[in-house]
């Protein structure tokens, strides 16, 4: 059976892939949406919304850190990311 | 600090390293690596579990006998296969700092992702390395991406320095041998086990299937993986309207998550037959067991399979397992006797063995005691462990 073309990787998944990747996994590791912005050049808005489905979805995590928001990657993400590995 | 560890005899120390070690799961390997270190520390040797870092886990541990080092990446990198290198530097590094206090016998890499860190070791210590091939880039994805030329080498690299290479399947050794070009008696097939003591707990199915919403009169049809195409998922999104046609009390709960998520609720959508779906991302290992012992039948729709974990445990949990008639669920699953083949990416075909299994009860506890009595036979990691500590011996001289 022909089922429709292989879909891309969703574009969060450069957001996810990127935390795991540089270490972002605990609060002390968290990125800001302007770093992962700069690391994954994608545009900063582009990259909220993303964290925000992501953190819908209960895979990444916000912090404040000294009064700026932050993200890292929680169990879930850790698990979701690494599929694109295996 | 960890003591120096005192020789056992005969015994032997087994450094094991491995990307996924519980509570970090990403697919069988965590799994497998778990089971076969429990069942080699249980013959009364040593297993030393090199491994990477996971939130909520501690650095060292003991579980069972069994020592787990969780290295953590003093640096990242944005980029997947420098961070892999990354990860290796750092794992080896703790490998060396342990043989000062631990005289390794041999080392035993699972996968690529932890071979160079493994390669090294084996060149630093001088012990024989033992690869476990649990699949390969080329069977996963194709070659079609640089990175999967770049890992496909790294592959290649692993079994070239491996003293003897593992595969879990008939259908593996084929692949691996194919593939790398290697000597047929450089690659022993021993395959995956089951802990089935773990499916002998007592559940309440009605209980369980409530939680999940399933009705008493309705048939509960699962399917758990990592949500990623290899898998097959969406052939059986599309069994669904035709086994809806004949089963109209089907419902489907499909357990896991992955990249290819969105992609298959999408497709879900499409059905029109969303409301029999539920996806339910991933569980925790005791609600899985249950719900697999709760379930109708288990279906595994894969298009590529080196082994089938999920098919076996589905047999140890004493539920009919319908299954791809692909890779290494054709050495296990043997079509009507252990549970039912389809043919692959068809979904007409999956839907026949949902409604065949369905419709007759009394064949599906016969396969389902057969199934059984296959597990306990031949997929103990008792026994399993007993093969690879005779490959582990071999390569020692």
């Amino acid at each position: 059976m022909s089922l429709t073309p292989l879909p891309q990787v969703p574009e969060e998944f450069k957001v996810l892939s990127m935390m795991n990747n540089i270490g972002a996994i605990s609060p002390e590791r968290s990125l800001s949406t302007d770093e992962l912005s700069q690391w994954t050049e994608i545009d900063a808005s582009t990259v909220k919304a993303h964290l925000q489905k992501l953190r819908e979805g209960g895979y990444v995590e916000l912090v404040d850190i000294s009064g700026t928001q932050k993200y890292h990657l929680t169990r879930a993400g850790i698990m979701k990311v690494l599929t694109l590995y295996s | 600090m960890i003591a120096s560890v005192e020789y056992a005899g005969d015994d032997l120390r087994v450094a094991m390293i491995t990307w996924e070690y519980p509570p970090r799961i990403v697919g069988g390997i965590a799994k497998h690596c778990e089971g076969l270190a429990k069942a080699l520390v249980n013959q009364g040797h040593e297993v030393h579990v090199f491994t990477l870092d996971f939130p909520g886990a501690p650095d060292y541990e003991e579980q069972g006998g069994i020592r787990i080092y969780r290295t953590r990446s003093e640096v990242g990198h944005p980029n997947f296969l420098t961070w892999v290198l990354l990860f290796n530097h750092y794992i080896e590094k703790r490998m060396a700092d342990m043989s000062r206090l631990v005289d390794f016998d041999v080392v035993h890499v699972h996968d690529w992702l932890t071979a160079p860190a493994s390669i090294g070791f084996k060149h630093f210590s001088k012990k024989p390395l033992m690869f476990t091939a649990h699949s390969t880039e080329h069977g996963r994805s194709g070659l079609h991406i640089p990175d999967s030329f770049t890992i496909d080498g790294l592959e290649w690299w692993s079994t070239f320095e491996a003293n003897k290479i593992i595969v879990t399947s008939g259908s593996m050794k084929g692949e691996v041998c194919g593939h790398f070009h290697l000597a047929d008696n450089k690659v022993e097939i021993i395959p995956n086990g089951i802990d089935a003591a773990q499916y002998e707990s007592v559940v309440d199915k009605g209980a369980v299937r409530a939680r999940y919403g399933i009705q008493p009169h309705e048939r509960l049809i699962l399917c758990v993986g990592r949500l990623v195409p290899q898998k097959g998922i969406e052939y059986l999104l599309h069994a669904v309207p035709i086994v809806a046609r004949r089963r109209p009390e089907a419902k489907f709960i499909i357990v896991g998550d992955g990249w290819y998520r969105d992609h298959l609720e999408f497709v879900a959508n499409t059905t029109g037959h969303r409301w029999r779906i539920t996806f339910t991302g991933f569980i925790p290992d005791w609600d899985l067991v249950a719900l697999t012992k709760s379930a109708d039948m288990l279906v595994v729709p894969s298009v590529y399979e080196p082994f089938g974990i999920v098919a076996l445990e589905g047999m140890a949990a004493g539920v009919p397992v319908v299954a791809s008639q692909v890779g290494g669920l054709t050495e296990f699953v043997e079509h009507d006797r252990t549970g039912v083949l389809t043919y692959s990416r068809n979904p007409e075909s999956i839907a026949w063995a949902i409604d065949h299994v369905l419709s007759n009860p009394g064949h599906a506890e016969w396969m389902v005691k057969n199934a059984r009595e296959v597990v306990q036979k031949t997929y103990s990691w008792e026994a399993i462990a007993k093969r690879t500590i005779k490959v582990y011996k071999e390569i020692m001289g």
